[in-house]
């Protein structure tokens, strides 16, 4: 772990300065992703697939579970002894409900990342420019609107929610340029203000006026939550998600430059205004397709990418990949709280990541602190 | 249970003696002959008003006959036309269906208000789900308010009724109201047999798998078939947990009952095609039955003979 260098450098999230290159002049050089850092996120998102896949209300057990996903394994012919009803808790309920929670978690967190990274703001995270309000206005309208439709397709919501959202963050992006030579980061973030609280509003009308039974399943979708997962879903998002991730990713040196400043970025060649616009819109749009199958989960996407910066350091090039394996691999034991510890009740999954990620985020922060 | 057993016990002592002696004899489900009501109902009636009602939130003295009644819950409203007060109503909230010709207003009983009401110049406001201060608003108004929460048993129900009678002047009616649900569920159970009797089964509030377990009303109706509440096991908090797709596979329920066939269009297609359910008991035997979501909400009579009456009707086929 290499906590104590990169701490020290955490509070202005400025990659380390040093001269070390041998040209005697101070030279950006941010810090490379270990090998290490590397092993140790795919290890704990491998560990808490592995675990969600063994664990369930249904309580199957641990060894013919283990054997059934092996045997799905090109050259591996076992056969796992599981009832025809295991084998589709394993494959069509657990397994899809697992990948799902992975993509999302991994979204949220790199999203996040790349929000504070473009913003060079701290605190913010993947609902910070409209993306959470215009999702959830799309699915009230679907939720509120189908008795007056008629009948609409069952999965109409996440659609809804896809584009309520989108639209949200283009409107964002449309009231923040209206004063187009002076679109800065700030004046974004006001218009993001602005237009989440106008979904909002209108959001919380089309509310008070309908039915208790409807109030409940909005309620329902805005607490987040996995709890009907399904291949169809994964392929619904991922397609979004992975390129996303993929353009997130390319951006990674990028968002390291940009954090000493616009001006600082500019003077070595990075039209920052550019970088920010491609990194908001790749975060939104994966934001956006995320949610719209798993309901607005909270926090992920600022309490993953604070702890690897406390603990791994500020720069890009390590937040960025590792929020992805932490993130996925945080959200996947959160939904797995979410179905076992009332089991089998379930817990409304944003719940679960807040109530454990508020209290985990500020033991890392106060320890980082003491050994900063 | 809701009402204590006092409380209970006041309202019987607002409804006459008589009514009482017939309410036991009915619930053994003999018929009542309709003369015999009316005498009862004349003896006791009497000169009742101003009357006291112990409600839900304490004792409601209601001043005169009330001839403008806003009855703001579907269930409420179901007992008052039962009882006979239809001709009394003034106004019903948007979600009472039942009877079709009651006065439907755009009030959905969550008002906050009470200014909302004034318009119709009631003066007897039922309500299940009270919003904010609008009792205390209400009765700053003198406009007697009578609330009437849902009801988790079928004493609850009886007990409502006889609120609501006591209230709007009806006590004559309250005991062959009651009688007359109580034949058509023994009715509903006779005809229904054993077919029920130790069958599970899962009944859906929401597609994503909110439910109710056996200590809500809905869960009292699959009782009195004997079936069974695959959703008890998770009922330690809440009385409408959410459960998880695995739970619902891994009890594999005789029977599923979609309550969301209204808000989200379920049907027993759609039930299918969710990930992993198609190999559920239930869906291979054609168990999956629709029904409209206001069963799980509401505890009217009509509601309730209309639910008991389709659940002997699918038991038995």
């Amino acid at each position: 772990m290499t906590l104590t260098a990169d701490v020290k450098t955490s509070d202005t999230q400025a990659p380390p300065l040093d001269d070390t290159d041998g040209l005697g002049a101070p030279a950006l050089r941010p810090t490379r992703l270990t090998v290490g850092h590397v092993v140790l996120g795919a290890g704990f998102l491998l560990a808490a697939a592995i675990v969600s896949i063994l664990v369930g209300p249904a309580g199957l057990p641990a060894g013919p579970v283990l054997v059934e996903v092996l045997s799905r394994l090109p050259l591996v012919h076992l056969h796992s002894g599981l009832s025809a009803t295991g084998v589709v808790v394993v494959w069509q309920l657990r397994m899809p409900r697992m990948v799902l929670g992975g993509l999302v978690g991994a979204m949220l967190a790199i999203a996040g990342a790349s929000y504070q990274g473009a913003f060079s703001n701290p605190l913010a995270d993947p609902y910070l420019l409209g993306v959470a309000s215009g999702a959830g206005l799309g699915a009230t309208l679907v939720v509120v609107g189908a008795p007056v439709i008629g009948q609409i397709p069952s999965d109409l919501l996440p659609v809804a929610a896809f584009l309520g959202a989108v639209l949200a963050v283009a409107a964002t992006f449309a009231l923040g340029r209206s004063r187009a030579s002076e679109r800065s980061a700030a004046s974004l973030l006001l218009a993001g203000v602005a237009v989440a609280a106008f979904f909002t509003a209108v959001q919380t009308f089309l509310l008070q006026r309908s039915s208790p039974g409807q109030l409940s399943t909005v309620y329902s979708w805005i607490l987040g939550g996995l709890s009907t997962a399904g291949w169809s879903q994964v392929e619904l998002v991922l397609p979004y998600v992975g390129t996303a991730m993929v353009v997130l990713l390319a951006c990674r040196r990028l968002l390291d430059v940009m954090s000493v400043g616009d001006e600082e970025a500019t003077s070595v060649g990075v039209r920052a205004e550019r970088v920010r616009l491609v990194v908001i819109v790749a975060a939104t749009l994966g934001t956006a397709a995320a949610v719209s199958v798993s309901g607005l989960i909270g926090f992920v996407g600022i309490i993953v990418p604070h702890t690897i910066r406390l603990l791994a350091g500020p720069s890009y090039r390590r937040i960025l990949p590792l929020s992805v394996l932490f993130g996925a691999g945080f959200l996947i034991l959160a939904d797995l709280l979410a179905r076992t510890v009332l089991s089998p009740a379930e817990i409304p999954l944003g719940v679960v990541t807040a109530f454990l990620g508020a209290p985990f985020f500020l033991v890392v922060l106060r320890q980082a602190r003491r050994l900063g | 249970m809701k009402r204590s057993w006092a409380r209970y016990f006041l309202v019987r002592v607002v409804v006459a003696a008589t009514v009482t002696t017939l309410l036991s004899a009915a619930t053994s489900a003999a018929p009542v002959p309709a003369a015999q009501v009316a005498i009862a109902g004349n003896a006791a009636a009497g000169p009742v008003f101003p009357v006291s009602v112990h409600s839900g939130d304490g004792t409601v003295t209601i001043p005169a006959r009330p001839v403008r009644i806003l009855c703001l819950s579907p269930s409420s409203t179901q007992m008052v036309y039962a009882l006979g007060a239809g001709p009394q109503v003034v106004g019903v909230d948007e979600y009472s269906s039942w009877p079709a010709n009651a006065p439907r207003t755009k009030f959905s009983g969550a008002e906050t208000s009470a200014e909302d009401y004034l318009p119709l110049r009631p003066d007897l406001v039922v309500l299940a789900y009270p919003s904010g201060t609008i009792v205390q608003q209400l009765r700053k108004l003198e406009i007697p308010v009578l609330v009437l929460p849902a009801a988790t048993t079928f004493a609850d129900v009886d007990s409502q009724l006889d609120e609501l009678a006591a209230a709007t002047g009806h006590l004559a009616a309250v005991g062959a109201v009651e009688a007359s649900m109580k034949q058509d569920i023994s009715a509903a159970i006779h005809k229904a047999g054993n077919a029920g009797r130790g069958e599970s089964y899962y009944i859906e509030i929401d597609p994503t798998f909110y439910t109710a377990t056996s200590k809500t009303f809905i869960g009292a109706e699959f009782s009195l078939f004997g079936m069974r509440d695959v959703a008890d096991p998770a009922g330690r908090l809440s009385a409408y947990p959410q459960i998880s797709a695995e739970f619902i596979l891994k009890t594999n329920p005789d029977y599923v009952f979609l309550a969301d066939t209204v808000c989200c269009q379920q049907t027993a297609a759609s039930f299918a095609h969710r990930p992993g359910f198609s190999v559920l008991a239930a869906v291979r035997l054609h168990h999956v039955i629709g029904v409209n979501d206001s069963v799980a909400s509401e505890w009217g009579p009509h509601t309730i003979e209309a639910f008991v009456a389709l659940l002997a009707g699918t038991l038995r086929s």
